[in-house]
């Protein structure tokens, strides 16, 4: 079924010299391709020759290269029918007639009729959450689904709650973006102004309080946003969510629909979260149980490191390692303040009468620097640089960027930062990760 | 050897004494020394006349009516009286002649001035001149005669014609005495010489050329030394705002060393204002509405999903896609698709389905979830929106911590809801109604007041000998006089004057009739003992 109307046809290779593959697909097939992953991957690259044909919810522009690099996993999925030609060699290539992309397409119908309908009633717009487990294509459906609703005139918030992959920033963040084009096939979205709060590590569960904290922040802003800006309110959001849907994170999902007031909940490929969800939320909410892709493929730990990896290296080094040159230069210890947010778990005896363990978790903890900070990704929090007063305030402040510890010398008192901006810091207050990041490229 | 010695009187006790002084003055066929000369054997008696000072003894504190406490008081009172009304013999050679200028309230020295030079008067325009006080004090220590309208003055009349609001009260006069009398340096205090907290952090230089008080005084410049209150003030005014210009200049100069340098714009823009978020919810996306206003705040009401059609593979009822999903409408889809029919039931197969393993414990707590369901509650099923629901849900939770909902709803609410969790050095701060304050802190921003000011600065008497005039260095202590019968100066009042003061302490005496005492007032922190 896979390899129906495919036609090798390497004869008419391009001028690149790489070997050409050229794949007919028929009305509502995808071509799922996987791209080698590793240092010494070739690159891949697509070109769509005819017909119209779209990548997680964005159109290719037809005779167009585009490049795909080591470790990619994509679908290109057509309505109508079309043919697309793949130069270099693709680790696997196979057309699939079996895909959601109905389904999700409906999903974005209805969603399309609710955003229509608060139009009219100048109402706000639906407020969709997608969760499921790991690995079903969580943020491919989001994408799709803004990809789609940008497509139709619609400005909807893309809400990322994912720290261990966030889509939009750094991983340890969660971060919400107003979309404002269609992802590029390449790149995904365009990250300008994102709302960026620090968490501070890959996992909701090493401090869900925290977590939920952020959250509530984020539905804050949000919600003050469609306040002032009618067609925010009308767009809605997507929110993507962790992969983590048993226990105290289950319960992280209930809060996060619970601040966000959230219309329709899209549980992918997890029929007891599904009916869990529906106990749990009011009656008014509406959740909705979707399938995964069969493309979907399960990525193993070292794949979602080096995903992370090459956040961080994106957000340094641009798109590719090319766009952007970072700075590197020392920064004093008495000129920073660094914190780390949540104390040490004590046990209930230790702790005073009165105060339960939750409270520690929100609580800054100074950190001392010295060698083991080495590596450390490290937020630069927008909170005002002031005294002790102003430490409450640095949780809920958004983060103003990131810098990399990449030396530390205590002898002389400094250590040596990577920076997207020259110096100085345009604020002095930092946050530690518990991520970390070595400049090897 | 003539010995020519003068007669002034102590004070103004004896008021026929100046009267007839100045009658045989005037007598005086020369008109030059306007003084007396004394035989020999008088001035042998003036010389043996003990010169000490009576005690004054244990003070009474209640009139007994006794007739020994009238006698002791009486008597007490005559010592008193004869000591001011004694003639004071000095040595005519000794005397240094000064004239009073009434225009500008100022003595000017016609002989060349003493020893007293050194730490006291001033120049200008190549003559030396003298502080109404300190000529005052000179004229009392016996170094000085002043004339005016070429009539000697007695100490009477220098307390009558130096002291007035324009120059020294006769309070601060009382304590320029007084310290002078003790060995200190005692001089004016400039407010305008004083450099802003600002200049000190910076380490300016400190300018002595100031206008006022040293030697090289232009009179043109300041007609008075002894300007009114307000017009040092204006001067001080104008004198510090230069001063911050100038600083600003400095501030702009040294840039390029700051700390502060420019930051990088985007970074900026990013975390301006009130942590950041304002930019993120006020950015106007293209063409959006500007009726936003209204209806958008009542929360969306429920939507219709049965004309709103998902594609939900675990919905019971099959009915709900017939056949498979309805086509969706072209015009909801991007680029004017046009797609079929879907076919629902054959995804619903391929959904995971497949058990999660969960150990004893969860799946107990499993079953008794799946018993749970919140839209089982008829509360809930009223509810319409989100806004409801979490209303609800926050009365619920409101009755099950027992909350005294009365002491809440109000606009006075207690300090702290004894639910929420705090540390005992916040909740210690949060019930602390009156703040504590340093006495520096935010004096800048207050203005100024004229009930309070600084008279004198007061240089230590060990200093004397290095002392110079021209640059006095830093005060020991800055003097304000106040009298016993004055309110305590408010904390506001403190404030300025420290702050005025700057790193120098301010010690305020109060003048109770003769009697001086000397209070400051000094920051200290109370000891807290709670951990943070």
């Amino acid at each position: 079924m896979a390899t129906e109307g495919v036609e090798k046809t390497s004869e008419d290779a391009p001028a690149a010299g790489k070997a050409s593959t050229r794949y007919d697909l028929e009305k509502e097939t995808e071509l799922r391709f996987e791209v080698e992953s590793g240092e010494a991957a070739e690159q891949v690259e697509l070109e769509l020759l005819t017909g119209m044909a779209e990548v997680f919810g964005s159109e290719l522009n037809r005779n167009k290269k585009y490049t795909f690099g080591p470790g990619s996993k994509i679908a290109v999925f057509t309505w109508q029918g079309c043919s697309v030609n793949l130069y270099g060699k693709p680790e696997v290539a196979y057309v699939s007639k079996d895909t959601p992309m109905l389904l999700y397409l409906n999903t974005h119908a209805a969603l399309e009729q609710m955003r229509k309908q608060a139009e009219r009633d100048n109402e706000r717009g639906p407020r969709v959450m997608v969760v499921g487990p790991t690995d079903v294509g969580k943020s491919t459906v989001c994408r799709m689904l803004l990809s789609y609703a940008v497509r139709v005139g619609r400005r909807p918030t893309f809400v990322e709650l994912d720290v261990g992959q966030s889509g939009v920033s750094v991983p340890g963040t969660v971060s919400a973006l107003c979309i404002e084009r269609p992802a590029d096939v390449e790149e995904g979205f365009s990250v300008q102004a994102p709302l960026v709060y620090h968490f501070g590590s890959t996992s909701p569960g090493t401090n869900i309080k925290l977590y939920n904290k952020l959250t509530s922040c984020l539905a804050e802003v949000f919600s003050q946003r469609c306040e002032v800006n009618r067609k925010a309110s009308v767009g809605g959001c997507i929110i993507n969510t962790c992969g983590w849907v048993k226990g105290s994170g289950y319960q992280a999902l209930v809060h996060c629909a619970s601040t966000f007031q959230v219309d329709v909940v899209l549980v992918l490929d997890h029929e007891r979260l599904y009916n869990e969800l529906k106990r749990d939320l009011p009656h008014f909410v509406r959740v909705v149980l979707l399938p995964k892709s069969g493309g979907v493929v399960e990525r193993s730990k070292e794949c979602r490191r080096d995903t992370r990896d090459e956040k961080i290296r994106e957000y340094f080094y641009g798109f590719r390692g090319v766009t952007f040159y970072p700075f590197s230069y020392e920064v004093r210890f008495s000129d920073v303040r660094i914190y780390k947010i949540g104390a040490p778990s004590i046990p209930d005896s230790c702790l005073p009468l009165g105060m339960s363990q939750d409270d520690t978790q929100l609580k800054l903890v100074p950190v001392t620097p010295g060698r083991d900070l080495t590596y450390h990704v490290l937020s630069v929090s927008s909170a005002e640089d002031g005294d002790e007063g102003a430490r409450k305030g640095i949780v809920e402040s958004p983060v103003c960027g990131f810098i990399v510890v990449t030396h530390v010398d205590t002898q002389a008192q400094v250590m040596k930062v990577l920076s997207p901006a020259p110096r100085p810091l345009p604020r002095h207050t930092l946050l530690i990760m518990d991520i970390r990041f070595m400049d090897m490229k | 050897m003539n010995m020519t010695v003068t007669r002034t009187q102590r004070s103004a006790a004896v008021a026929g004494r100046p009267g007839i002084m100045a009658d045989q003055n005037n007598t005086d066929d020369k008109g030059k020394f306007y003084s007396e000369i004394l035989s020999p054997s008088e001035l042998f008696a003036a010389r043996s006349r003990s010169h000490k000072i009576p005690v004054r003894g244990q003070k009474d504190f209640f009139p007994d009516d006794s007739d020994e406490q009238k006698q002791r008081l009486e008597q007490s009172l005559n010592e008193h009286w004869s000591l001011v009304s004694e003639e004071r013999v000095e040595r005519l050679g000794n005397l240094v002649k000064g004239e009073w200028i009434p225009s500008e309230q100022i003595v000017e020295l016609q002989s060349p001035a003493g020893k007293f030079w050194q730490t006291m008067g001033f120049s200008a325009n190549g003559k030396q001149c003298l502080l109404p006080e300190e000529a005052l004090y000179l004229m009392e220590c016996g170094n000085l005669q002043v004339f005016y309208q070429d009539l000697p003055l007695s100490i009477q009349d220098g307390y009558e014609k130096f002291l007035s609001a324009n120059t020294v009260s006769l309070q601060q006069y009382q304590v320029f005495g007084h310290l002078k009398r003790l060995g200190y340096v005692v001089l004016r205090f400039d407010p305008s010489s004083e450099s802003s907290s600002y200049a000190r952090q910076l380490n300016l230089p400190q300018s002595r050329d100031r206008a006022g008080r040293t030697l090289k005084r232009k009179r043109s410049l300041s007609p008075a030394p002894s300007s009114t209150p307000t017009a040092t003030c204006s001067r001080a005014e104008a004198q510090e705002e230069c001063s911050t210009e100038k600083m600003e200049e400095d501030k702009c100069n040294e840039g390029e060393e700051d700390k502060k340098l420019p930051e990088p714009p985007e970074a900026q823009s990013s975390a301006d204002e009130g942590g950041g978020r304002s930019w993120w919810m006020t950015d106007v996306l293209g063409d959006s509405d500007k009726d936003s206003g209204h209806g958008s705040k009542s929360v969306s009401s429920c939507w219709d999903f049965s004309s709103i059609s998902f594609p939900d593979l675990g919905s019971t009822s099959r009915e709900h896609f017939p056949g498979g999903l309805a086509p969706p409408d072209p015009s909801l889809l991007p680029g004017d698709l046009k797609v079929g029919f879907c076919d629902v039931g054959a995804w619903r197969q391929k959904i995971n389905l497949r058990q999660v393993k969960m150990s004893a414990n969860e799946q107990k707590k499993e079953k008794y979830r799946r018993r749970w369901d919140v839209n089982k509650n008829r509360e809930v099923r009223r509810c319409r929106n989100w806004a409801e629901y979490q209303e609800l849900m926050a009365r619920r939770k409101g009755k099950r911590e027992g909350r005294p909902a009365h002491l809440w709803n109000r606009e006075v609410t207690p300090l702290h809801d004894p639910t929420q969790p705090i540390a005992t050095g916040e909740l210690l701060e949060k019930i602390s109604v009156i703040k504590p304050t340093h006495l520096l802190e935010g004096a800048s921003r207050l203005k100024d007041a004229d009930d309070w000011r600084i008279c004198f600065n007061v240089y230590q008497p060990d200093t004397v000998a290095d002392f110079k005039k021209s640059n006095p260095g830093k005060p020991y202590s800055r003097m304000c006089v106040c009298s016993f019968h004055d309110p305590v100066p408010d904390l506001r009042a403190i404030k300025l004057l420290a702050y005025q003061s700057g790193d120098i302490p301010v010690v305020i005496a109060v003048v109770d009739y003769g009697d001086i005492s000397f209070y400051t007032f000094k920051d200290f922190q109370l000891p807290t003992d709670v951990y943070p």
